[in-house]
């Protein structure tokens, strides 16, 4: 059972004769030992480099990283005890399911000869490769080379487990399969990981906390509700939900409200200084259409009827923003006709339009 | 398949016929003339009594000539170049492909630039050397003149090779507690066998032609079969037939290791053949 621990931890690629790059600018993160953190992020917003710094992978340029307490930063990628399931699997081709698991036993002698075939036997009955361990990676499935990805990672009962974009590669069937036993076996397991991803999903669904990163910084940490329910800015409301938060700027009113367009309004759930200019975040699965007695009113502009519930995109009078909407199945919509929305205040997120940031 | 299509297809096949014949035609005339017996050479007719008097010549060291010492020289020398070349070359071809570090790029080129010098710019310097040094003609003399041909072939081409190769194999084995010597010899290396098959060929058939470098640095000691069947045109008249089946007698090392590596040498000559 382990803590991990990043301390102002920042990577500046410097090649000469070009600008310097600050990948990740100063990141503070405290994993609970057996906590499963998503990192997630666009591409290029530094997660990758920030699980390879741990995995000691790529050099560190200011901060620390403390396992259990104690710095590795000094220490070798050989000598951290960090097992990395990597996001192209990164299997040995010549080798067996079985040989690619006992490869890296073998390093070192750690492990007597007995000693390796058991611990293979023992995982693969974890991780459920049993019935493929002879076969060689190129003739898996994209799924079960994840799982053989995963099992070398944890083999050799590592400190701190990292899964590099572990879903990204699979199709919707096997990722549904995948990740549930994903979240199994890091449960039964109890490693402390961190999952670096891009999709959402797969870090709403896997992990117990999820830090959202932009541009090498930490935007939010909290657990997928306290993302999902109170983003802390723009950036975040607007990355995590599917479909996307409606993101509408308007300006606040003396009454508690904040102005769209001449004619639309909407109820803000705290009282702002009237006159600031505000970004209001509606969740497209947080707004209703109403019979006469919705608060906003709207013209349709395209409905995607889809069989479990149905989008749709509307255009509010005097608002360039298009509004979406998620409908229920028995909803009819034709273009251009008339529809009253109900926005509740308590799920409405108000932003300030220049810095982005919450002021709920 | 339209008369068009089959037509065209013929025009290929003959057009290939014509360049077969036009590439092995010098091999069929060398071949003639070493079954020629000497009494014949200069017939322009191609009647004549088919003779293997030429080979038992050459191969019995008559003449005063030691061919097949030169022989066991272009054997020693070559497989020695490629040896050395692949120990030097091959971590420089890994490292130059992993790790950008100042004048890299620098020292790879002055590598490459290796191949495009004329040898001739700088073989009197290297005569004077070799003179001083006691390398000439000596077996050490020529492996190592001989990598100015072998070693940048080896590095640039296996550099390919390894850049290839997604890196997070040898991740993963440093991960797990390998060194990253081990991660090189245990999981990059086994993975460009083909190119290194391939490469080695390459380089042994460069070493084995390599004709200026054993006429200036070599006497007799360690002088190689290039060189050597010349010897058979010295002396009173020119006996084309000993040149001729020494000639071929050096041709069978390359074919024979050619063929023997086939397979190798398809996959490892497309480039890339190595991804997963």
């Amino acid at each position: 059972m382990t803590e991990l621990e990043l301390r102002d931890l920042r990577k500046t690629y410097r090649v000469r004769g070009r600008p310097s790059v600050d990948a990740v600018r100063g990141i503070d993160l405290t994993l609970r030992s057996g906590e499963l953190l998503g990192l997630l992020g666009p591409s290029g917003c530094g997660k990758s480099t920030t699980l390879r710094m741990i995995a000691g992978l790529e050099t560190v340029t200011g901060g620390d990283i403390l396992v259990d307490g104690a710095s590795v930063i000094a220490r070798p990628a050989q000598q951290r005890n960090i097992g990395v399931a990597f996001e192209n699997y990164a299997l040995y081709p010549p080798l067996t399911v079985a040989e690619n698991l006992s490869f890296g036993l073998k390093a070192r002698r750690r492990a007597e000869r007995g000693d390796v075939d058991r611990k293979v036997k023992e995982i693969a009955d974890r991780v459920d490769l049993t019935a493929i361990l002879d076969a060689r990676p190129a003739g898996l499935s994209s799924g079960q080379k994840q799982r053989v990805s995963l099992a070398r990672a944890l083999i050799r009962e590592p400190d701190v487990l990292l899964l590099d974009e572990p879903l990204s590669h699979l199709d919707a069937a096997q990722r549904d399969t995948t990740r549930r036993e994903l979240k199994r076996i890091q449960r039964d397991l109890g490693h402390t990981t961190i999952l670096v991803t891009h999709d959402q999903e797969e870090a709403l669904s896997l992990a117990d906390r999820i830090a959202v990163m932009k541009d090498g910084v930490i935007q939010q940490l909290g657990t997928p509700y306290e993302i999902y329910d109170s983003p802390a800015n723009v950036f975040v409301a607007d990355f995590v939900g599917e479909p996307a938060i409606n993101l509408l700027p308007g300006v606040a009113t003396d009454d508690g409200h904040a102005r769209l367009s001449a004619t639309a309004r909407i109820a803000l759930p705290v009282p702002v200084a009237a006159g600031r200019e505000v970004v209001v975040g509606i969740r497209p699965e947080d707004l209703a259409l109403t019979g006469e007695d919705g608060n906003l009113t709207a013209r349709v502009i395209a409905h995607e009827p889809l069989l479990e519930s149905g989008i749709a995109t509307l255009a509010l009078d005097g608002v360039d923003n298009p509004l979406v909407v998620l409908t229920a199945p028995e909803t009819r919509l034709a273009h251009d006709d008339q529809v009253h929305i109900t926005a509740d205040p308590d799920l409405t997120h108000v932003f300030d339009a220049e810095t982005g940031d919450s002021l709920r | 398949m339209t008369v068009k299509k089959r037509l065209l297809g013929w025009l290929a096949d003959a057009a290939l016929v014509l360049y077969f014949v036009f590439a092995l035609f010098p091999i069929a005339w060398m071949v003639i003339l070493s079954l020629k017996p000497t009494n014949e050479l200069f017939s322009t007719y191609f009647s004549f009594s088919p003779t293997l008097d030429g080979y038992r010549t050459v191969l019995g060291d008559s003449e005063g000539i030691p061919f097949v010492r030169f022989f066991v020289n272009s054997l020693v020398v070559s497989v020695g170049a490629v040896v050395l070349s692949l120990l030097v070359g091959l971590p420089a071809a890994y490292a130059s492909a992993r790790w950008r570090f100042k004048g890299s790029e620098n020292l790879m080129f002055t590598l490459l630039s290796f191949r495009f010098a004329p040898e001739l710019t700088v073989i009197i310097p290297l005569f004077v050397l070799y003179q001083k040094l006691g390398l000439f003609d000596t077996y050490v003399g020529m492996v190592w003149v001989l990598q100015l041909v072998t070693l940048p072939l080896i590095v640039w081409i296996m550099r390919s090779y390894f850049a290839d190769l997604t890196p997070e194999l040898e991740q993963a084995a440093l991960l797990d507690g390998y060194t990253r010597k081990q991660a090189f010899v245990r999981v990059a290396l086994p993975l460009v066998k083909p190119g290194v098959a391939a490469v080695s060929l390459l380089a042994f058939i460069f070493a084995w032609n390599n004709f200026v470098f054993p006429l200036i640095l070599t006497s007799n000691e360690a002088q190689t079969v290039t060189v050597g069947a010349l010897s058979f045109l010295g002396g009173d008249r020119p006996k084309y037939n000993l040149t001729a089946a020494a000639a071929l007698v050096s041709v069978v090392p390359p074919l024979l290791l050619a063929l023997t590596i086939q397979r190798y040498l398809v996959r490892g000559l497309s480039f890339g053949a190595v991804k997963s």
